[in-house]
């Protein structure tokens, strides 16, 4: 599923950029994100544990960061695979300042296959959305700390 | 030799036998085998449509307490062989992946263990390292040149395509008045039985024979393709069917990969081993039909009067072909024409494959599919010419004098009404009300309309029409195929009671109970009398390549077969009775139960007697005369002939009449179809039990229905399978079914012993199309072109939103 | 499919499930409706079942206060056909009604579909039009959410993890109230494409308050205050409520899915919330 929008940050551009670049940031960042470690640069094994409570999954898969252009816009790369089956994720962002502000404008693809694919279709796309706000609301929150 | 035959239990709805096990929880299913020491075993399935395996990593899995073992791909190569198919270049099909997958639920390693809770742990251990590949799953996007690839040894996704022509179609299309054209797309759905796939399998390394226990709807072709996918002699495979399958409809006579599969784990692991399939498992990989994409041409006079066809069918059998594929492309090709005199006939026939679940064939093989297209292309036509629709039907239909009718693709049409059983619909649905309804409705801006639907009901199959996949000059350097044939087994006991030893293999329709019926006619018994068992066992049974369930063929090559066994009886009987009377068998008779001398009647002996003597006083038998008293016939339709230079085959052999008329009304708020009415008209020649057929038809039309508007199966465009569960699959149920009147005419056909044909999947094959058409007169004044199925209220609506907005509408999109 | 193993413990009485769920994060069984499809599925893996249909005293449905208290053992279908819930608040018999098929509610608890949190469930809804509320017991006391304040998101709810729901409560509805449920799905029993519960309040005539509460068309359930504003102190003809209900658009935010886009829904929730609050005012006119 594709799903597109944008997020204002109560933060200067650099700021934002590094947040956004940063694994101990990304991690806080990230719904249901155990760990995150850089074998590379720019490259992470990453743990989640996501899902809605009663039905989350345990996904271990990578993460990275490319087309870098620094603090403008990247591209991020992410796929993990568990029990309940695997997730892909690659979405292009891109900041631009509005005064104090940053925006970040997103244009995400979101793949999803496996058991919650066949059996939670309903909901899957109403969740990704909510984990996508959670994701640029925890963001903000670890932006401000 | 006379007798008399009262038809006394024959056209009775005489309950059915087989019920009470069924609905006291007595019934025998694969399931209910319980053998010492058997194991359960659970598939890791792949959860990507396209991608490479590079690596399988079980030992996790196998040190898990309560595992018995692992089978993977690489053993599954080195113990079998792909399932052949008749195809030239076929892709190498295997009961499990092998080096790469190629839908979302392929098997990709089997787990052994003491329970199949025990077993799905496991799985939740194996790792597997998958490389995603670009994904197909359209059918058009399928055959362009920059398509992914599934099959590399193929180098294309098209498993067969051929050219065929029947007449003159150029001339047809040359001299026509008018050509319309239609693009149609039918979806890929199912049956869903309420018994899925089960396998009981076990290997004894010391005989090398396997023995498997399974629900598939007959030996049929796989005992053999099996046999040789396993590499072994038809004789070290023991394949037990037991007396009831949960439903079959076809899901169970495509090749069944899981008796292979599950043989050989229980021979790897050394083990028993039961396999249940689960509804996810069968609504992700079991069997669908296939979905079809066509282009059709009519050419027709300014009369009504249509002259030929032109199409470009494309059946999509999924990430592999698999035998009795490409049977969808060709199994239609006798009664392609449908109940019309069409002479002249332009195919452009393709098998294609793409990332879904594979194929079998479903309820009303082909004919639905087809009919879609060729009953909406006469609407098209009727309204393009300004004709009633009802009025070009009746302009077209082959007559009754003309049967029996060879068609343009070479059916022999047995017997047959048409216009009768229309007329009959009609006048049923009152017709003319009707349409002052939908006069008086769209008048008030209501959508009403009145679809119809008028299709010849093919039972049987002659296994030759497989072999028009291959071209004239490929069929004269192979081996032909043709035939149809039913094997039964009628014994006497000493005190002259009959036992029937059937292997027709039935899923639920009644079979032992015609059986008695039908018997009991022939002899003079009353039905509790005679006594019968179906069950197939390859070792116990007598059996050919086409015995078994499917194309509703019990009603015509089963009543003759079985007749034919029942008359080879009835002949020995007579023959001892004249020869222990010491008179010539011209002399007597078989009559009230005795063969009697026809010039005494009171001299005889009974047929009881003459039992006692063929077991007890052997020697009194006439010479050359085998002991006991026994019959068999394996008989075949003799009209099942392989296909002509022209490509011509009676590809089946007894050919029905089905006729829906629907009436509807679209609700324009929320695009739901609300039935007014609903007649459904057929003929199936000679009726053997009304209750039984009227659950047919009842049956065949609520699968039909679902196809028509709720069920699919559904892939996003990553090859993700949207309806693997209940929830997403929506079989329609008592509460969406309308009411729905039925009629019958009876014409016998001349070819069966009986006159009965086929009507298991008649309705299966005008309903959706009767849907289609009703809605597409519905939604006339808005110009809405109905061409693809299911037709859902969120469809409906899209479709009047952009009428209502003069926006052109979309095509109809194959993602599923 | 089959689930995964679990310790599975049947405590007699509230402070000793309270205990189990706080010793081992356990999950709550009650009618099992929801949890045992998921856990069969593997999608809900939990390692601790605490089965709570052995409690005594929790199936009741009774009176009291100007409300209607429902414990956190009675049965959808015991709801459904309770004579107190029929004559004091109708909407909820007719929104339970909708709930699966009568053999679900014959097993499905009305309180464990609260805590389910379905945005396209019935009771759920129900208790938004109703703005009922929801108490929730722990080992340190008893907390009350509103309906509103009670769902979160998709499967989400404002429970604590050492917290159970014990109880549910709505208001009687006086008499003369309007009401409706109105549900669209694909069969008979399917999940709600778009459902809508509305009540209409009224005084001599006039309509003092409405309601309109919709599933299916968001992450919970969804009042439509703006819409309900356009009827508020007014006297309802066809014509108003076809404004509300074009107005009850705006609060929504559907997805769309296999079976329905987010376009049809949203015209579906006009569409529906016209036909419900048009059978609201013929019963608050005089035929219920």
């Amino acid at each position: 599923m594709k799903l597109e929008g944008k997020y204002k940050f109560a933060a200067p551009q650099q700021k934002v950029w590094e947040a956004f670049t940063t694994p101990a940031i990304l991690k806080q960042a990230i719904p249901g994100c155990e760990s995150l470690t850089e074998y590379e640069p720019q490259k992470y094994d990453a743990l989640l544990k996501i899902g809605i409570p009663g039905v989350k999954g345990t996904y271990s898969g990578k993460f990275e960061i490319v087309d870098a252009q620094p603090p403008n816009q990247c591209r991020m790369i992410g796929e993990g695979s568990g029990t309940p089956g695997f997730l892909k994720t690659e979405t292009a962002i891109q900041l631009t300042t509005e005064g104090a502000h940053t925006v970040v404008n997103y244009q995400g693809d979101i793949q999803v296959g496996g058991l919650i694919a066949g059996i939670g279709q309903r909901m899957i796309g109403g969740i990704a959305k909510m984990m996508l706000n959670q994701f640029f609301k925890q963001m903000s929150q670890a932006l401000e700390s | 030799m006379s007798e008399q035959n009262a038809k006394k239990w024959v056209g009775q709805s005489y309950k059915r036998r087989e019920d009470l096990r069924l609905l006291v929880g007595r019934g025998k299913f694969v399931d209910d085998i319980k053998l010492p020491n058997m194991k359960y075993a659970a598939i890791l399935r792949s959860p990507y449509a396209h991608a490479w395996i590079r690596g399988i990593d079980t030992s996790a899995a196998e040190k898990l307490p309560g595992v018995r073992g692992v089978l993977t791909g690489t053993d599954v190569a080195a113990m079998s062989k792909p399932f052949p198919v008749g195809v030239p270049i076929p892709p190498k099909y295997y009961s499990c992946a092998i080096d790469k997958v190629r839908f979302v639920g392929e098997p990709v390693a089997v787990i052994v263990a003491d329970t199949r809770y025990i077993a799905e742990d496991a799985l939740d251990l194996i790792q597997v390292e998958y490389e995603p590949l670009p994904v197909v799953m359209d059918i058009a996007e399928a055959i362009k040149p920059e398509a992914p690839i599934l099959h590399e040894n193929i180098g294309s996704n098209i498993y067969s395509r051929r050219f065929i022509k029947y007449g003159d179609p150029d001339k047809a299309f040359a001299e026509a008045d008018v050509i319309v054209k239609g693009r149609f797309l039918f979806p890929k759905y199912g049956s869903t039985p309420m018994e899925t796939y089960a396998v009981v399998a076990t290997y004894n390394p010391h005989t090398e024979e396997y023995v498997i226990h399974n629900n598939f709807q007959g030996p049929f072709v796989n005992h053999a393709l099996t046999s040789i996918a396993l590499g072994i002699p038809e004789n070290k495979m023991r394949w037990i069917v037991p007396t009831d399958i949960g439903g079959g409809f076809g899901t169970k006579t495509g090749v069944y990969p899981y008796i292979a599969l599950i043989a050989l784990a229980a021979r790897k692991t050394n083990q028993t081993v039961k396999w249940i399939e689960d509804r996810r498992e069968h609504l992700l990989a079991s069997a669908t039909q296939t979905d079809r994409l066509t282009y059709m041409e009519f050419a027709a006079k300014k009369d009504g009067t249509i002259l030929g066809i032109r199409d470009q069918a494309i059946d999509n059998c999924g990430g592999y072909i698999r035998a009795p594929e490409p049977g969808c492309a060709y199994r239609s090709n006798g009664n392609h024409t449908g109940a019309y005199q069409i002479d002249h006939c332009d195919r452009d026939v393709m098998v294609v494959g793409t990332n879904k679940c594979l194929t079998a064939p479903n309820r009303g093989y082909t004919c639905q599919e087809l009919y879609f297209s060729t009953e909406r292309m006469v609407d098209i036509l009727a309204d393009k010419l300004g004709m009633d629709p009802a009025e070009i039907r009746f302009k077209n239909f082959i007559q009754p004098g003309q049967m029996p009718y060879t068609a343009a693709g070479g059916g022999i049409y047995d017997s047959g009404d048409y216009p009768k059983a229309f007329q009959l619909a009609l006048d049923m649905v009152d017709y003319k009300k009707w349409r002052a309804e939908q006069k008086k409705a769209r008048a008030e801006g209501r959508y009403i309309g009145i679809g119809f639907a008028t299709v010849v009901d093919p039972s049987v199959t002659n296994i030759a029409y497989v072999t028009t996949a291959l071209t004239p000059e490929e069929r004269k350097v192979s081996h032909p195929k043709s035939g149809s044939g039913e094997s039964f087994l009628i014994k006497m006991d000493p005190l002259g009671k009959v036992h029937i030893i059937a292997c027709t293999n039935p899923q639920g329709q009644g079979h032992e109970t015609v059986i008695s019926q039908i018997v009991a006619d022939a002899l003079g018994l009353h039905p509790e009398e005679v006594s019968v068992s179906d069950v197939v066992d390859t070792y116990d049974r007598v059996f050919t390549i086409t015995t078994g369930s499917y194309s509703s063929r019990f009603a015509s090559v089963g009543t003759t077969a079985l007749l034919t066994a029942v008359d080879r009886l009835k002949v020995k009987i007579v023959k001892i009775g004249a020869h222990l009377l010491q008179v010539n068998i011209d002399d007597v008779e078989l009559a009230e139960g005795k063969v009697r001398l026809k010039a005494n009647p009171k001299k005889g002996i009974s047929i009881k007697q003459i039992a006692g003597t063929a077991h007890w006083d052997q020697a009194a038998l006439p010479l050359d005369m085998d002991a006991g008293l026994s019959a068999s016939a394996l008989w075949s339709m003799p009209t099942s002939k392989p296909p002509d230079e022209l490509d011509r085959v009676d590809s089946s052999n007894t050919y029905g009449f089905a006729c829906e008329i629907i009436v509807v009304e679209i609700d324009a708020n929320t695009g739901e179809i609300k039935f007014h009415k609903w007649v459904s008209v057929h003929d199936a020649g000679t009726i053997l039990n009304p209750m039984i057929v009227e659950g047919q038809v009842m049956g065949g039309i609520t699968h039909a229905f679902g196809g028509a508007l709720y069920e699919e199966f559904a892939y996003d465009e990553n090859g993700q399978c949207l309806t693997a569960s209940f929830q997403d699959y929506l079989c329609p149920t008592a509460m969406e079914l309308p009411a729905i009147e039925l009629g019958h005419i009876e014409s016998p056909s001349p070819f069966t012993a009986l006159g009965s044909k086929g009507i298991g999947e008649a309705s299966c094959m005008s309903v959706p199309v009767a849907i289609g058409n009703a809605v597409a007169d519905a939604l006339k004044p808005l110009g809405i072109e109905i061409n693809e199925l299911p037709l859902t209220p969120n469809k409906i609506w899209h479709m009047m939103q952009k009428a209502k907005a003069g926006l052109p509408q979309a095509e109809a999109a194959n993602r599923g | 499919m089959k689930p995964c193993a679990f310790e599975y413990f049947a405590p007699g009485s509230v402070p000793e499930a309270l205990a189990l769920i706080q010793q081992h994060q356990g999950k709550i069984l009650a009618g099992g409706q929801s949890l045992i499809p998921l856990m069969n599925f593997r999608l809900g893996r939990p390692e601790v079942l605490v089965d709570i249909n052995r409690i005594p005293g929790l199936d009741y449905i009774r009176q009291h206060d100007g409300t209607l208290q429902i414990g956190a053992l009675a049965r959808e279908r015991d709801v459904e056909l309770s004579p107190l819930v029929r004559q004091h608040c109708p909407l909820l018999a007719e929104a339970v009604s909708h709930v699966g098929h009568s053999t679900i509610r014959n097993r499905g608890t009305f309180c464990g579909s609260i805590a389910h949190a379905d945005p396209s469930a019935e009771i759920p809804c129900a208790m938004c039009a109703l703005e009922g509320t929801i108490k929730a017991v722990s080992p340190t006391g008893e907390t009350v959410f509103t309906a509103e304040e009670f769902f979160l998101t998709y499967l989400t709810t404002a429970l604590e993890a050492d917290q159970m729901v014990i109880e549910a409560s709505v208001p009687l509805l006086p008499p003369g109230t309007g009401w409706s449920f109105v549900e669209m799905s694909r069969r008979s029993g399917d999940f709600a494409i778009v459902a809508v519960a509305t009540l209409l309040f009224m005084e001599k005539g006039v309509c003092t308050a409405a309601r309109i509460a919709l599933a299916g068309v968001a992450s919970t359930p969804v009042r439509a205050r703006d819409a309900e504003a356009v009827l508020a102190g007014q006297t309802p003809t066809p014509d108003l409520i076809a404004q509300a209900a074009a107005v009850v658009v705006d609060a929504t935010d559907p997805e769309s899915d296999y079976h329905a886009s987010a376009d049809y829904r949203r015209d579906m929730s006009r569409v529906l919330s016209q036909r419900s609050l048009t059978e609201a005012l013929a019963r608050a006119q005089g035929g219920n």
